[in-house]
């Protein structure tokens, strides 16, 4: 479904990603992990077309690479922000609306946007101003808003930063929905990796922009590689 | 703010405006202090929906408000395009030189747009004194001192028949005031907010921050230009004395009394400004003093403007009303 081949992207003199290839199936839950800064949200960058690049993204058998976000938001890739990102200016149901008047084929759908303020749990808070949501309501928002847009794939850049236990048990619950029930192919980025060995199917770990490793969960957690230079010893000790 | 308050309040500033006449037809003084409240209630309107709403920090609102004015005035006397055309064309040179400016504004974060902007301002004095402003008739520094005025089904609307010339700038606030108010309750409105509070967040969801800000700059300029030509042809005489920071300086003025991002508050600012402006003028260099210390007490106790005690007024009483409401409901029950 998401084809990235040699993806590569160099501030100045910093590499940020280094010839990355990855592919993401349909239906698939694709974890991506590493250490901070080993480019994993400038792949979400770059794959969401906030900056040029060089490589080649396919997205549904078309070339991606190029367009601006709002063409990849059209096409059906919705994405997440790590700090929540919200419009102050408008309430709940009003930014759910937006993802589903400029997002969404065949533009504002009323009944879409109301089943999924429903399905994000957001329907009691449909008039608060967003300002005033906690962390969790703000995020459940921006899935919200990104599931208007009707996508194919939704791209969740640290969804659990900032979260409690019971707050991680539900965005985990909501996550694994989302790919369930609504059949949207899901992508995240996640530091937490229970999280990332419970939900996806297949993991990627980089680190300065290049793939160390690419397989399983299990068999990620489990490479000398990846225990190195991200997990450290103590984290295979404690398995 | 919601419609049924917006409408609420412009409906009153309409109502109010127009029965003036009514009442002080014969005074010329009065008359043009109403005359141009009308016209800098939408000019300011304009900049409240490209700084206020879209969050683009425009600073050539006075410079667009010029080239409206020049452009109509040099199409009028120099080609003797008859006014009502010249001020519709004025209008879309104005758009047009609003989405040149916003072209490469777009990649500019907020205090270089203002920059740029203001930029465009400044070099409007010297264009327009300068060869090249009087190869294309702006007078150089003396002006443009015989600009015709408007003649309509055999009518002629001039600062010499100010009540006439009342009721055709109303009939044209009216206009554009209603397709400000649609812009802001449409979607393109929920646009320019969404693109204000993050663009990354817009951009993600859809929205395409190219497209609604050179709508907003086109749209912005546009009736900004009309309403400078319309001035120009109101007065009769041009000069760049119209760019002086006076001007720009009382129009925000409008802006921080009404409130930004509150309208229609820009349009009671626009009445307070107009009129107090008027009033304090014999006190001459006093007057900008006593201006400025109003925007300082504004800026301090009523950042929002005063807009925002007004509704919220008008809300606390729909909410007692409804509480009465509920009240006898509940007392009929029993």
């Amino acid at each position: 479904m998401l084809k990235v081949k040699n993806l590569t992207k160099k501030f100045g003199e910093l590499i940020a990603v280094n010839d990355l290839s990855f592919e993401v199936k349909k239906g698939q839950v694709y974890g991506i992990a590493g250490p901070n800064g080993a480019g994993k949200s400038t792949v979400y960058n770059l794959i969401t077309g906030n900056y040029s690049y060089e490589g080649k993204i396919e997205f549904d058998g078309h070339d991606i690479t190029g367009l601006p976000p709002y063409r990849i938001a059209k096409r059906g890739i919705a994405r997440t922000f790590q700090v929540p990102e919200i419009f102050p200016s408008l309430n709940v149901q009003e930014t759910i609306r937006v993802g589903s008047r400029f997002g969404a084929r065949g533009g504002l759908d009323l009944k879409h946007s109301d089943e999924i303020m429903n399905f994000v749990g957001l329907e009691e808070d449909r008039l608060q101003h967003t300002g005033l949501l906690n962390l969790l309501g703000k995020k459940k928002l921006m899935i919200g808003a990104a599931l208007a847009t009707k996508p194919k794939i939704l791209m969740l850049d640290e969804p659990m930063a900032g979260s409690n236990a019971s707050e991680i048990a539900d965005l985990m619950v909501l996550i694994r929905n989302i790919n369930q029930q609504l059949g949207v192919t899901i992508i995240i980025i996640e530091h937490f990796m229970k999280v990332l060995t419970e939900l996806t199917e297949t993991l990627l770990i980089i680190e300065s922009g290049s793939m160390i490793c690419c397989d399983k969960p299990e068999i990620v957690t489990n490479d000398p590689r990846v225990i190195e230079s991200y997990l450290g010893d103590s984290y295979a000790e404690d398995k | 703010m919601s419609l049924k308050h917006m409408i609420l309040i412009l409906c009153g500033f309409y109502c109010v405006m127009g029965i003036m006449p009514l009442f002080f037809g014969d005074t010329d003084y009065i008359m043009n202090i109403l005359i141009m409240i009308l016209i800098w209630a939408v000019v300011a309107s304009c900049w409240d929906v490209i700084m206020g709403f879209a969050g683009i920090f425009s600073f050539g609102q006075v410079a667009f408000y010029v080239i409206g004015a020049y452009s109509s005035a040099i199409l009028s006397v120099s080609l003797d395009i008859p006014p009502v055309f010249s001020i519709m064309m004025a209008g879309v040179i104005t758009g047009l030189f609003g989405v040149l400016v916003g072209l490469p504004c777009l990649r500019l974060a907020g205090p270089y747009v203002a920059l740029v902007t203001f930029a465009v301002h400044m070099t409007l004095v010297p264009f327009l004194r300068g060869p090249l402003g009087r190869a294309i008739g702006s007078g150089g520094s003396q002006g443009i001192l015989t600009i015709p005025p408007i003649k309509l089904f055999g009518l002629a609307f001039s600062s010499e028949q100010l009540v006439p010339f009342f009721y055709l700038t109303f009939s044209l606030t009216i206009i554009c005031t209603l397709v400000l108010v649609l812009v802001i309750k449409s979607y393109w409105g929920t646009a320019f907010l969404a693109l204000k509070d993050s663009e990354n967040f817009a951009a993600s969801l859809g929205i395409s921050a190219f497209k609604y800000k050179l709508m907003v700059f086109a749209l912005t300029s546009f009736i900004t230009g009309l309403f400078g030509a319309l001035y120009a042809h109101y007065v009769g005489m041009l000069s760049t004395k119209m760019l002086s920071m006076d001007v720009f300086t009382i129009l925000m003025i409008m802006m921080v009394i009404g409130g930004i991002g509150k309208y229609p508050g820009v349009v009671v600012g626009a009445v307070i400004t107009v009129t107090l402006s008027q009033l304090l003028a014999p006190l001459g260099m006093y007057r900008p003093l006593i201006m400025g210390a109003i925007v300082v007490v504004l800026v301090l106790f009523l950042r929002d403007g005063i807009i925002s005690p007004i509704i919220g007024l008008l809300s606390s009483r729909r909410k007692v009303g409804l509480v009465e409401k509920s009240l006898k409901v509940s007392s009929k029950g029993k």
